[in-house]
């Protein structure tokens, strides 16, 4: 038998499935990720982007980074940020995955559909429609609260040091939320119905089934969640610039923001840019390690 | 016309006569600034070939749309334009650079320029067919932008002045007779209008985030008191007891820890946000900003209390300070001849000898030209009647200074850098979070840091 007819063997046939995606991986990813590696240890402005002749300068662009007090400043907010998120997302997540698994309420069909609508907003334009939402003075939040009798005098929620950085994780999380929730969700759906019924005979009330049944089966995927969010809320940027542009003062300055301000804004500092956004890679990367280490292991074994 | 031209021509005497006529009735119609000079190097036909020319710039109306279109229908060379906002423009024009692509020309604010020079991006000007009779006409503002350790770099896009709104209406609502002169005056008014319940917040600043938004606020209000930033040797004038750093406490003590009249949008809004805001009627003042805001709060389309909006000189001695952006001939072009034929177009006259550009800019926009004889002409006499008082505008403009005057660090590659850090210190110091001196020592230490970062 020739050998172009014979059966390719399972070995062989996975590695040529996945040879297109490899590629693909490599070209639009690993390219990108080695070539910002090469240009963080290279002083690289826009001269010498031209010309094509780096200079190399050794760890320098990582010194300046982690020299520069602005750059700690956005490390923290980044983290404030992510948490705020990453665990709002994880309890709403469950939270509303829960109530649109009702299959006897008839308005979860509804939702399902609609909790989708913010997953296909793009970014930017979120940022902007809050932007509006959040107009001081003109703003449709304000306008509610001030007719609802909430508050008597308009509240600065962009504009304001202690909430702007809320401010900005609130779209961010409308935005990303229905990911959560469609993963949340499909892992209910794959929960035996059995399971519910043999703990309802044995006296079991919700809080109980939730406890001892739902939540346990969650936990594979709220770790995958929380691997997944963690990455990026990190590398939260659109919602930054369109409604904060990192103010007020540094407030919202994110590790994301400040990459973006260093290397595109002049004096045009790719190299000490790439160095600052591989050290965001790194820690998002050691984050992802004690998160699959400590949690992911430790819920699918 | 010149004599020269006249020979050069070789008209009769009749043609001469009708020629000078027919442009001397356009110009009184204010069609024409200053006599077109068809038959200047602007006029002649580049000797080699292209197929096509390209400018990357910010946005501005169809400006863009209606100058290509004029390019293409006088040469027969197709224009594509690449255009992003104001704030983007940077990034967008170096990664087209980095990215190795042709560029033609493109433009740059004041802040920019020095940088994008000192990396290569700009081509220098002198002794293109023209260049020298474009300089003559250059403003000082113009100058000192354009030209760069004594070449020649740009051509101007337009100039603006900072100016004091006020809202009329509330003004008389408040029994007021006049606007303020003095910085006490302004502090009685704006405590007056908010006691009196005629305004919540009666001054609207413009301290949102940018290179000349919130830093030019404070540098106008510096320099109008006898302060600056740094001199002229470099060195930092924001130590204790500074004319920026008792103005900074003058300022923040408006915000809310202080007297609370700023209205806390001041912290987001821009230049044209800003006009916008004002427009609104909800405050008295409009804090020193771009002259041109008239165009929009004067604007009946886009503002309700359009012509209650006046303009104002700062106090004492009037000072206040100017800017000029530019369009430069990028050193990345496909065609020096050609792409410097595009650059008069934009920054300079077209094939008819006319500064058709600057020319529209100042009748449609408000703007103010950096050629002295479009400042001169009905251009802006009668083009910017409609939006403020023009008298007064140009006496505001004869005491004006280039920003670069107030703070000589726009013209070192590390002034972006060291502006990221105002805004935020500003900020901070405007929202309470830390005191004015506290911010000035942040910025003088900051002036290492940026430097570093270049």
């Amino acid at each position: 038998m020739p050998w172009f007819r014979r059966e390719m063997r399972a070995s062989h046939f996975a590695f040529f499935m996945n040879v297109p995606t490899l590629l693909c991986l490599g070209l639009v990813l690993a390219y990108p990720v080695v070539y910002a590696a090469y240009l963080s240890v290279h002083r690289v402005g826009l001269a010498q982007l031209r010309r094509g002749e780096f200079p190399f300068n050794g760890w320098e662009n990582y010194g300046r980074v982690l020299e520069d007090p602005l750059f700690w400043v956005a490390l923290k907010n980044t983290l404030v940020f992510t948490a705020i998120t990453v665990s709002s997302e994880i309890v709403l997540a469950v939270l509303i995955a829960l109530l649109i698994n009702q299959t006897s309420v008839w308005t979860s069909r509804l939702t399902r559909f609609l909790i989708l609508l913010p997953y296909a907003i793009p970014p930017i334009a979120n940022g902007l429609i809050w932007a509006f939402l959040y107009s001081f003075q003109f703003g449709f939040l304000n306008r509610i609260l001030f007719t609802a009798g909430l508050i008597s005098d308009p509240v600065n929620w962009a504009g304001n040091p202690n909430t702007a950085l809320y401010a900005v994780a609130v779209p961010y999380i409308w935005r990303t939320l229905p990911f959560a929730i469609i993963l949340v969700h499909a892992a209910l759906q794959g929960i035996p119905r059995e399971l519910y019924e043999q703990a309802s005979i044995d006296g079991a009330n919700a809080w109980h089934r939730f406890r001892h049944i739902t939540l346990p089966m969650l936990r594979q995927i709220i770790a995958i969640i929380l691997i997944l969010r963690t990455a990026f809320a990190f590398a939260v940027f659109e919602e930054i610039l369109a409604i904060t542009q990192g103010g007020p003062g540094d407030a919202t300055w994110v590790a994301a923001w400040y990459s973006y301000k260093i290397t595109f804004a002049p004096p045009n500092n790719f190299g000490m840019g790439s160095a600052s956004a591989y050290i965001l890679a790194l820690m998002i990367g050691a984050i992802a390690l004690v998160y699959m280490r400590f949690i992911y292991r430790r819920v699918t074994l | 016309m010149t004599d020269d031209l006249i020979r050069k021509w070789d008209l009769s005497r009749r043609r001469v006569i009708e020629a000078m006529g027919g442009a001397a009735a356009l110009g009184a119609m204010g069609a024409l600034p200053a006599f077109a000079q068809a038959g200047g190097p602007w006029s002649q036909v580049p000797k080699s070939k292209v197929d096509r020319l390209n400018f990357v710039v910010w946005t501005y109306g169809d400006i863009y749309t209606r100058i290509s279109k004029q390019f293409e229908t006088d040469w027969g060379v197709k224009v594509d334009a690449t255009i992003s906002s104001f704030n983007d423009h940077p990034a967008k024009l170096t990664t087209m650079y980095a990215a190795g692509e042709k560029i033609d020309v493109s433009q740059s604010s004041p802040f920019s320029f020095p940088n994008f020079i000192e990396q290569g991006l700009v081509e220098p000007l002198d002794g293109l067919p023209g260049a020298a009779d474009y300089v003559a006409d250059f403003s000082g503002f113009t100058k000192q932008v354009a030209q760069f350790k004594g070449k020649t770099m740009g051509l101007p896009y337009f100039s603006a002045i900072w100016v004091w709104n006020y809202y009329v209406d509330m003004l008389e609502k408040l029994k007021i007779d006049k606007p303020f002169s003095t910085y006490e005056e302004f502090i009685e008014h704006c405590v007056k209008a908010k006691k009196d319940g005629v305004s919540r917040y009666p001054v609207l600043w413009v301290a949102g985030v940018g290179l000349e938004q919130l830093p030019g606020t404070w540098y106008q209000m510096t320099w109008n008191r006898g302060g600056m930033f740094f001199d002229k040797q470099g060195n930092h004038m924001l130590g204790a007891g500074s004319v920026a750093r008792e103005t900074l406490k003058w300022w923040a003590n408006t915000f809310e820890k202080g007297l609370d009249i700023a209205d806390p949008e001041s912290l987001k809004v821009q230049f044209t946000s800003s006009a916008k805001a004002f427009g609104a009627g909800k405050n008295l003042y409009r804090g020193p900003n771009h002259h041109y805001g008239l165009n929009v709060a004067n604007d009946p389309a886009q503002s309700p209390i359009a012509g209650k909006v006046k303009v104002l000189g700062s106090p004492g001695d009037g000072k206040t300070i100017a800017d000029a952006h530019v369009y430069f001939l990028c050193s990345a072009n496909r065609n020096k001849e050609w792409a410097w034929k595009l650059l008069q177009y934009l920054g300079g006259k077209t094939k008819d000898g006319n500064y058709t550009q600057a020319v529209s800019l100042a009748k449609d926009a408000m703007l103010g030209s950096g050629y002295n004889s479009v400042m001169n002409s009905d251009a802006v006499k009668l083009g910017w009647a409609p939006w403020g008082d023009v008298p007064t505008l140009l006496k505001i403009w004869d005491q004006a200074s280039y920003i670069g005057e107030a703070c000589s660090s726009v013209y070192q590659p590390w002034h972006f850098p060291w502006t990221d850090q105002l805004n935020i210190e500003v900020q901070k110091c405007l929202t309470g979070q830390i005191t004015a001196d506290q911010c000035c020592d942040n910025l003088i230490k900051g002036i290492a840091d940026a430097k570093r970062k270049v």
